[in-house]
């Protein structure tokens, strides 16, 4: 029987679809520039760079007061007001300095950029080690921030677990290596490059299986009342169909299917634009299930 | 506006709430004096994720094992350890220097990280201004500068609320406690919640 006291979080905080997107987006730009220092492709810096644009945009127009936020930044400054306990905030700063270096990153891709003098230094510096590192470190950070930004919603109980960063970087990382594989699809990639990826995400898929499965089993036996809510809701409820259809059909069994027979019968462009399409898919659905399930924790059951 | 503590330091006062669930009679007064003094614009209009009137107190009804019908009146518990002022990225919640939980309206971008933080989700959004609003609201918190109680207090019939300085071992609420059997909600929570459950003598 349904407690007395049951609320999704979706129906009063409102954090639904467009969040799921910036995590999609932030998911995709973050580990996308892990990826970078190995494929070191215009191609993929632009993608990070659009998932970066779209995802703050996406995320600052669902904010409730969007048109208050100069005075709020204002008046924090003034007031020397910076609550560095937020991972919210940590997570602006982290993206900001991330969409600055990566603006550096595309305009050492962009040629007529190039020609013009007092930019050439962009060039020199994204080729720097250094700066791919700090570059790959601060992506990682910024997918890491946008799983404990749940964590920390100590109302939702699904959310309070460790697992979600850890199922954030593991699909944030089959999202890159989707888009790696679409590169080569559109011939921007060499083929080694790919089926390098391929094997990788084979890897990858099984191990967010297991944490997919582990984060419901985790809720759903030893959860509060309110995290067995939500996992309910993911596992047999109103979002199974997102679970089982969505986030393991389409993003995992699907992906893990065309990298079996890419690895051991053919390599084949069609199969793995749809093998990627399908990952990127899972992706934000795993993120949309889990925003959508929460639920708080019954004050009476 | 009263003082806003910095991080470390500690309020003068612990203002409470006490709800004596033994003695309401689940007649919803403080529920409505809630919203009418303080947000009477929404007097007419629903909290849609509450599917209720839109108060600072949330009403939840339910049935014991027995089919006994029961209320839980629930609203902000000024958590001495508050989750949502932990997680609000602008600063614009705050605990003042009567131990209560704020909001500056200046720093609010409506980011809903309180709303999410709260463990007993009892903040919502006002529809037009999208604040995340709770108790204590602008009138009350007026009414208690003028050294009156609380709109709820005020309109309760039989008695069952109060409000007063938990560190004030003769105010009202100090004595209750002392006396009657009481209990917080999410005890197990952290938040060290100053929302007191009177439940008999
Ligand atoms: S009850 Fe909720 S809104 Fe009130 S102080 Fe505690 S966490 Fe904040
Ligand atoms: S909605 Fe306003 S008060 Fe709540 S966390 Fe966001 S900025 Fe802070
Ligand atoms: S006004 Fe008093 S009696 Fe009526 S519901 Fe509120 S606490 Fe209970």
């Amino acid at each position: 029987m349904a407690p007395a006291d049951l609320h999704f979080q979706v129906d009063i905080a409102h954090w639904g679809w467009s969040i799921a997107w910036f995590l999609w987006f932030v998911g995709i730009a973050g580990m996308g520039s892990v990826a970078y220092y190995f494929v070191r492709k215009a191609a993929l810096s632009y993608v990070i760079f659009g998932s970066l644009a779209i995802g703050l945009v996406l995320v600052v127009s669902h904010l409730g007061r969007w048109w208050n936020l100069p005075r709020t930044l204002w008046t924090m400054v003034t007031n020397g007001i910076f609550n560095y306990s937020s991972w919210m905030i940590i997570g602006i700063v982290l993206l900001s300095v991330h969409l600055l270096l990566t603006v550096i990153l595309v305009a050492s891709h962009v040629r007529w950029l190039q020609r013009i003098g007092w930019l050439k230094w962009t060039g020199s510096l994204a080729k720097a080690s250094a700066y791919l590192i700090v570059y790959a470190f601060l992506g990682f950070m910024a997918t890491v921030y946008s799983g404990f930004l749940l964590t920390q919603a100590s109302g939702i109980p699904l959310w309070n677990t460790s697992l979600i960063p850890v199922l954030w970087v593991v699909s944030g990382s089959i999202a890159a290596i989707a888009v790696i594989e679409l590169m080569y699809v559109f011939g921007l990639i060499e083929s080694s490059v790919s089926t390098l990826a391929v094997r990788l995400g084979l890897g990858l898929d099984a191990i967010k299986l297991l944490a997919v499965l582990g984060f419901l089993h985790v809720a759903l036996a030893y959860g509060s009342a309110g995290a067995r809510i939500g996992a309910t809701a993911m596992a047999s409820g109103e979002y199974a169909l997102m679970t089982w259809g969505g986030v393991i059909g389409i993003g995992i069994l699907v992906p893990i299917a065309i990298g079996l027979y890419t690895v051991l019968v053919k390599k084949s462009k069609p199969l793995l634009a749809i093998s990627s399409i399908a990952a990127l898919a899972g992706v934000f659905f795993l993120r949309a299930v889990v925003l959508l399930a929460g639920a708080w924790e019954p004050l009476v059951l | 506006m009263s003082t806003r503590l910095r991080k470390g330091q500690a309020p003068t006062k612990r203002m409470a709430h006490v709800w004596d669930a033994s003695k309401c009679i689940a007649c919803g007064a403080c529920v409505l004096s809630c919203t009418s003094t303080n947000n009477p614009d929404m007097m007419t209009r629903e909290e849609k994720g509450w599917h209720s009137v839109a108060s600072n107190i949330r009403r939840i009804d339910s049935v014991t094992a027995q089919g006994r019908p029961e209320v839980l009146l629930v609203q902000c518990q000024h958590c001495e350890d508050a989750p949502c002022l932990a997680t609000c990225p602008f600063g614009a919640t705050y605990m003042d220097d009567n131990g209560m939980i704020r909001l500056d309206p200046r720093m609010c971008a409506g980011c809903s990280y309180c709303v999410t933080s709260c463990p007993y989700n009892v903040r919502w959004f006002h529809p037009d201004s999208k604040l995340p609003k709770k108790c204590m609201g602008d009138t009350c918190l007026e009414l208690v500068a003028d050294g009156l109680q609380p709109a709820c207090v005020q309109a309760c019939p039989a008695g069952a609320r109060d409000y007063g300085d938990l560190n004030d071992p003769d105010s009202s609420v100090s004595v209750t406690l002392r006396t009657k059997r009481s209990r917080r909600l999410l005890e197990n929570a952290g938040t060290e919640p100053k929302y007191f459950v009177v439940e008999g003598s």
